[in-house]
């Protein structure tokens, strides 16, 4: 259950979706279109896309 | 009693890395299973992680679990996070994953599957998971700071501007790789063109779906995402059946290239949420699922590798790129063994996410060996092939003909049997027109993996399933990298323009969005051209580049790392950074100097533009040859002016006319140490 538990923690991280958690936590916004997109325009200027070859 | 128990564990795991090592070393003649691969591989990197691993954080580096993290002092929610190390540790190695391990170890499997597997284990070991380590752990000591900003701080600006150089070349040549690659996969591949066509309008919908519908759900909508995907898969065998449909799939490399560059210039141009985000996320998804299953297969399947350890194409002869064993065969497998760009995500993302410094042998050292045992296992769906079959799907129409006659006569005659027939029947058995001539790495890898799958999970009958299945995962992620690296080398330009004329800088502004997308667009699209229009293939020019161009940023990550140990220690420890970087220099410089002056024309760019104009050959190629060769002379100019500054820094340091001045973070307690006492 632990291991299934950490697997899913890592997916969010991977995928995001915790930072737009943290994201909703920081601002003391609630999850929606509009933090949804504040959100992707605060990744986009950090620039964690980065991918490599 | 435990340590007598751990003592004998170990030498039991060094027993089975040598005689394993032995087996894949010595066999000659005969075929090997697979496993013997996979063995050494674990082994080697259970020793080099438990004792190399840990001689350097606690020797060469001195992980100290008392201080305190940039993720810590400077959490703000956003970029700096600590952050469980596993987590850590999964997040950079989806970063760090991408085609290079599966692509460079095919194309090098000409020589055998022995060089290659003995590279990706002594590089990974003494080479790419060093770098990886090293660079995190500083990065993490100067505030997360990127490798450029490290070289300017360390090595003064002529530092900062070489890695700023490197960084730009290496992105525009990859990129051009990247869509050769793609290109020379899905020419006249209906099927194939049809499923990857599919993801762009499933990106926009799992775009506007996350967007709009269910903001935030990103595992949910990647999840229907991969669905919508293996429908596109299925779908795709039914466009291939149906000629009004096939038509318009079935493409030349030409036209698959101009699409391909509109494509890139769109990634890059439209908002990050409708594209580029949800590619990247089901390619990430599609990659880990993919990745855990091949590593399944072949455990399950334990296949004979049909290739043998060494073959004839090690005197530099061979038709998959031309070139001896040393220097060729390590700057083809960079990525699986040591890879630059590695040092850009370790500089980059994860320094900002680590909760301890004790963590970043597991992230910086753990994840490259992870990402070379992807490398093994690419050389193992290339080795299951019959090597006349690897050879007939991997080497250019101007070495073997255009003819399937013609190949089948002139690949035999190597010695490496194949018919015309049973080239057909495989085509056929993975919806293919022909596999001939599929250069670059992709097909054959893809129709190695097809073959490990199919005969784990439903046979025969589901291979066509199988390749394209395969075919989609290498070209959905190859795009991620082509779509998020032209972005990149688009912020990258705005950055450089914007100290010349301010607006330039602006990444909202649009006509500065569009000029500088067209610019870096412009640039990977023209060597993408240069190597669609090569009669030799384009891959025999092109990987060559990219290895020395990858190669090259690892020597600058290494310049700066070596830099900083002596700093930290004098000599001691020097060797640790300093031996790589030796190695690397070495490799890369012999490499480039045959590129550009080799007097064998498939080899050396120069001799290859004179036998042209002697020919009197069409002028582009001329050009293009010179300008290959310009481009080699540059990145070996830029490098070697930073080890000469790199060197002068080290000399005044050893002899101490300069003050060890490092840029590094001051001490500060962690508190999570306090809190966990």
């Amino acid at each position: 259950m632990k291991l299934f538990r950490l697997l899913h923690e890592i997916l969010r991280e991977i995928f995001e979706e915790a930072a737009y958690h943290r994201f909703c936590t920081k601002e003391g916004v609630s999850s929606g279109r509009a933090s949804y997109a504040s959100f992707l325009r605060d990744r986009q200027r950090v620039g964690s896309n980065v991918r490599c070859c | 009693m435990r340590s007598s128990y751990r003592f004998f564990l170990w030498a039991f795991v060094a027993f089975l890395a040598v005689s394993s090592l032995a087996t894949i070393a010595l066999h000659r003649g005969e075929q090997i299973n697979a496993l013997w691969l996979v063995t050494a591989a674990v082994c080697t990197y259970a020793l080099g992680y438990r004792f190399y691993g840990k001689f350097i954080a606690t020797k060469v580096l001195g992980l100290d679990p008392q201080r305190a993290t940039p993720a810590e002092r400077l959490e703000n929610g956003r970029d700096f996070v600590p952050t469980n190390k596993w987590v850590v540790f999964g997040h950079h190695f989806a970063a760090i994953a991408g085609p290079g391990p599966l692509v460079g170890p095919v194309l090098a499997a000409q020589f055998g599957y022995l060089p290659g597997t003995l590279w990706i284990l002594v590089g990974a070991v003494f080479g790419g998971c060093v770098q990886d380590f090293v660079v995190l752990l500083f990065s993490v000591r100067r505030d997360g700071k990127s490798l450029t900003e490290m070289a300017k701080d360390e090595i003064g600006r002529v530092g900062g501007f070489v890695a700023y150089a490197s960084v730009i070349s290496i992105l525009v040549i990859l990129l051009a790789v990247c869509a050769l690659i793609v290109v020379n996969a899905l020419k006249q591949s209906p099927w194939g063109a049809f499923t990857i066509a599919m993801t762009i309008p499933i990106a926009v919908l799992m775009g506007v779906y996350l967007r709009r519908l269910r903001p935030g759900r990103v595992l949910e909508t990647s999840a229907i995402g991969f669905v919508l995907v293996l429908a596109a898969i299925w779908g795709g065998q039914w466009a291939s059946q149906t000629p009004t449909v096939a038509k318009y799939f079935t493409l030349s490399a030409s036209a698959l290239a101009i699409a391909i560059i509109a494509y890139g210039f769109a990634a890059s141009a439209l908002p990050v949420w409708l594209l580029l985000a949800p590619r990247d996320y089901l390619s990430t998804f599609v990659k880990l699922g993919t990745i855990g299953l091949l590593a399944v297969g072949i455990v399950v399947m334990h296949p004979t590798l049909h290739m043998p350890a060494l073959t004839r194409f090690i005197d530099g002869t061979g038709p998959v790129f031309a070139g001896k064993l040393f220097p060729f065969a390590f700057i083809t497998i960079a990525c699986g063994a040591i890879s630059g760009f590695h040092s850009l995500i370790s500089s980059g993302t994860t320094p900002k996410l680590i909760r301890r410094e004790t963590e970043i042998r597991l992230v910086g050292y753990g994840a490259m060996l992870c990402e070379s045992l992807v490398a093994i296992m690419a050389t193992v769906a290339a080795c299951v092939l019959e090597p006349g079959t690897y050879f007939a799907i991997n080497s250019p129409a101007g070495i073997v003909g255009q003819s399937a006659e013609k190949a089948v006569g002139v690949i035999s005659g190597w010695g490496f049997n194949v018919t015309a027939g049973s080239m057909q029947a495989l085509a056929q058995s993975v919806g293919e027109q022909t596999l001939f001539n599929r250069t670059g790495g992709a097909p054959a890898f893809a129709v190695g993996m097809a073959h490990i799958f199919s005969n784990s999970l439903g046979g025969q009958a589901v291979m066509a399933l199988w390749y394209h299945f395969a075919l989609m995962f290498e070209a959905l992620f190859i795009l991620t990298v082509l779509d998020a690296g032209t972005r990149v080398g688009r912020f990258m330009i705005q950055d450089a323009l914007g100290h010349i004329w301010k607006p330039l800088g602006r990444t909202s502004w649009y006509p500065s969005i569009l000029s500088t997308s067209a610019l870096i667009v412009a640039a990977w699209g023209y060597f993408l051209w240069q190597g669609v229009r090569d009669p030799l293939g384009g891959i025999n020019s092109l990987w060559p580049l990219f290895g020395i161009a990858n190669q090259l940023l690892a020597a600058v990550a290494l310049c700066v790392a070596t830099t900083i140990i002596i700093k930290m220690h004098h000599a001691k420890y020097a060797l640790v950074t300093l031996a790589p970087l030796t190695w690397l220099v070495v490799v890369t410089f012999t490499a480039s100097w045959h590129k550009i002056f080799d007097s064998d024309p498939r080899i050396g760019f120069l001799s290859q533009a004179r036998q042209l104009a002697e020919a009197g050959g069409n002028a582009r190629l001329i050009f293009n040859n010179r300008l290959d060769a310009v481009v080699t002379g540059v990145l070996i100019a830029l490098v070697s002016l930073l080890l000469v500054e790199s060197i002068r820094h080290w000399v005044g340091l050893l002899s101490g006319k300069r003050v060890a001045q490092t840029a590094e973070s001051p001490f500060v307690a962690t508190r999570l140490a306090e809190e966990r006492a």
